[in-house]
């Protein structure tokens, strides 16, 4: 008896050694390096990140089934779907930020002031953008929370542009405009907004979304430049080509000092990748607004891309270029009435109207 | 086709050109003995890119875009309305009158002879050089700038080069021409005269090295013979025969075709006007002046 228990003993101590092991092993396993303890939340996609483009078969469809299916594509959109106009719309103030749009770079061009000065400008066209979605400040969850915790809550409005044949998308990505009525959109995007800017989903957003003589913001990807020297991508002066220079014409030289600070410093101007970066061009004024074709002109000509490259448009928020007169909030929505082709700010000369004169003042 | 699609500035094409122009004044002439002399016949597209060169957009492709393009003939119409633009060339002389915002209520008049011209579209530009009191004057003009008042073509002919910038560093008397110059008025329905002039370099230094260009409208050019063969060792004589590059630096004539028809009826328009014009003035017999 005594000895079947001794047995029993030490048997059970064998096996708690054995699981001792196991655990301690388990533990080194699981060791937390990081400072805080509470996991990262993890990087999640927006719901609209869906597979886009479909991959194309040999579906061997006869040629009168694809009339088929684009006849019914035809009857599908035919009608456009009627805009809900957003009940008791209020003016805008300051403070609220309406949506911005997707666009198009389409050129520079050069303009000239009443006073015979010459402008350089840029070209976006504002393409066919409509509203996808809306997504209210509690509805759009961001995986990564702020620390301080925000008062004035945005909410999120997708944005569809480019209608493009559905076929040529998966069905997931289709998927995204069924309740809308829009013909699926090649390019999509999201703007922050006040809550009270809201739209309802297929309200078309034009040209007139904005008003000349108002500020803008324009982002874009630049022109990817490639690993660059310092002298082409942060404008060094280079070294003398002669004077006994040798081995030294393009390079940075002294990148930093000695004693106590002798290290490289972090953010010390080196060469490296220049372009392909999401920039945004600030407070770019609209000189111009032609309807018809729903393009502005925009001073200047930093907007970052290359031609024929997307750009969003955003009213500005530099605090000094803020617009005088009220927006169209929360877009323009007489899209019927009739309105000038072309719009001018003041001070821009029309190529219609007759030759610049400089008089003198009449006192 | 290819031939075609060449630059108008290429010297094969000009030659074809001139050929084509006989070849359309031939039957106007008779037309206009026949018919009424209002039924004017009136340039035809492929005439078109000789005299409206800077409505053929900019060739390269990654600054392409058809609205933008649309737009900007939009405007240059619209400019062209308010301001007649001739016909003019590299070699032509012309006067332009501007209203100056230096100096208030009073316009300027510039004479001198296009030694070049370069842009499209709206960014169009000609330079003008003339010497005045010994002094070489150049004046960049944009096309469409809005505070030129006024572009008469005092001559209107050809040289021999695309380019006169050998101008600058030949003799003064080449590019003096008097300001009080009266414009000489061709019979309607001659080609473009070419002027063979063959100008006389100063002796060096030069601000380019002339001796590479090629230049057709220069005197024998009095380097050593090591310069020479140092220019024959850069030369690229193979160019010419290069379709691609060709190809790629100019619009193709269906694209032309194209551009110029949609904006044919404001051109038609734009000319008659200016034959209206050119009917009431007499004919006056060209003098040379110093």
């Amino acid at each position: 008896m005594a000895l079947s228990l001794i047995f029993k003993q030490t048997c059970i101590k064998f096996l708690e050694d054995k699981f001792l092991g196991l655990s301690i092993q388990t533990c080194s396993a699981l060791q937390i390096r990081e400072k805080h303890v509470h996991p990262q939340p993890r990087l999640r996609n927006p719901t609209w990140f869906t597979k886009k483009n479909r991959v194309f078969h040999d579906d061997f469809v006869t040629s009168e089934n694809t009339k088929f299916i684009q006849e019914v594509l035809e009857d599908q959109y035919k009608t456009p779907t009627k805009i809900e106009l957003p009940e008791n719309t209020i003016q805008w103030t300051p403070g609220l930020r309406r949506t911005g749009v997707i666009a198009r770079k389409i050129g520079e061009l050069p303009m000239w002031l009443k006073n015979g000065k010459k402008i350089s400008t840029t070209l976006l066209q504002v393409l066919d953008n409509h509203v996808i979605k809306y997504y209210s400040p509690e509805e759009y969850d961001p995986p990564h929370k702020r620390a301080v915790k925000i008062k004035k809550k945005a909410g999120c409005l997708l944005i569809g542009a480019e209608a493009t044949d559905p076929t040529s998308f998966t069905k997931e990505y289709c998927n995204l405009f069924k309740n809308t009525g829009v013909m699926p959109k090649k390019y999509l995007a999201r703007f922050f907004i006040s809550p009270d800017a809201k739209l309802a989903p297929a309200t078309p957003i034009t040209a007139m979304h904005f008003a000349v003589g108002n500020y803008v913001d324009v982002r874009g990807k630049t022109k990817y430049r490639g690993f660059q020297g310092v002298m082409k991508r942060h404008g060094f002066k280079g070294m003398p080509a002669s004077h006994g220079v040798t081995k030294t014409h393009r390079r940075g030289g002294n990148i930093g000092g000695g004693g106590e600070k002798g290290r490289v410093w972090p953010g010390t101007k080196m060469p490296g990748h220049m372009g392909n970066r999401y920039r945004i061009a600030k407070g770019l004024k609209i000189w111009r607004i032609n309807t018809k074709y729903n393009v502005l002109w925009v001073s200047g000509i930093g907007v970052p891309g290359a031609t024929n490259s997307l750009v969003h448009i955003y009213d500005t928020n530099l605090p000094l270029r803020q617009p005088t007169k009220p927006l169209a909030f929360p877009t323009y929505f007489h899209l019927d009435s009739n309105v000038e082709e072309d719009i001018y700010d003041e001070s821009l000369h029309k190529f219609s109207d007759p030759t610049i004169m400089f008089e003198k003042e009449k006192n | 086709m290819l031939l075609s699609t060449f630059k108008i500035r290429n010297f094969f094409v000009f030659n074809t050109l001139k050929l084509m122009r006989n070849v359309s004044a031939q039957p106007n002439a008779a037309s206009t003995e026949t018919k009424k002399p209002d039924t004017l016949k009136s340039l035809s597209v492929s005439e078109y890119r000789n005299v409206y060169v800077e409505f053929l957009p900019d060739p390269t492709v990654e600054f392409r875009n058809p609205i933008r393009e649309k737009l900007e003939r939009f405007d240059m119409l619209a400019r062209r309305e308010n301001v007649d633009i001739p016909e003019f060339y590299v070699g032509s002389i012309l006067a332009v009158t501007y209203s100056d915002p230096h100096s208030l209520g009073k316009t300027n008049r510039f004479v001198g002879i296009c030694i070049k011209r370069e842009g499209c579209g709206l960014r169009a530009k000609f330079l003008l050089r003339n010497v005045i009191d010994q002094q070489g004057v150049e004046v960049l003009y944009e096309m469409y700038d809005p505070s030129i008042i006024k572009v008469e073509v005092l001559r209107l002919e050809k040289r021999l080069d695309d380019e006169l910038l050998y101008l600058r560093d030949s003799l003064p008397e080449y590019s003096t021409f008097d300001s009080n110059m009266e414009m000489e008025i061709l019979p309607e329905g001659t080609p473009i005269p070419i002027n063979t002039l063959k100008v006389k370099l100063k002796p060096k230094p030069w601000l380019e090295r002339w001796e590479r260009k090629n230049l057709r409208g220069v005197e024998s050019i009095d380097v050593p013979d090591y310069v020479l063969e140092k220019a024959k060792k850069v030369a690229t004589p193979w160019e010419k025969h290069d379709l691609m590059k060709q190809y790629m630096k100019t619009i193709p004539e269906e694209e032309q075709i194209t551009i110029f028809n949609e904006i044919q009826p404001q051109l038609q328009q734009l000319e008659l006007t200016r034959k209206k014009l050119k009917r009431k003035r007499s004919f006056i017999k060209p003098v040379k002046l110093g």
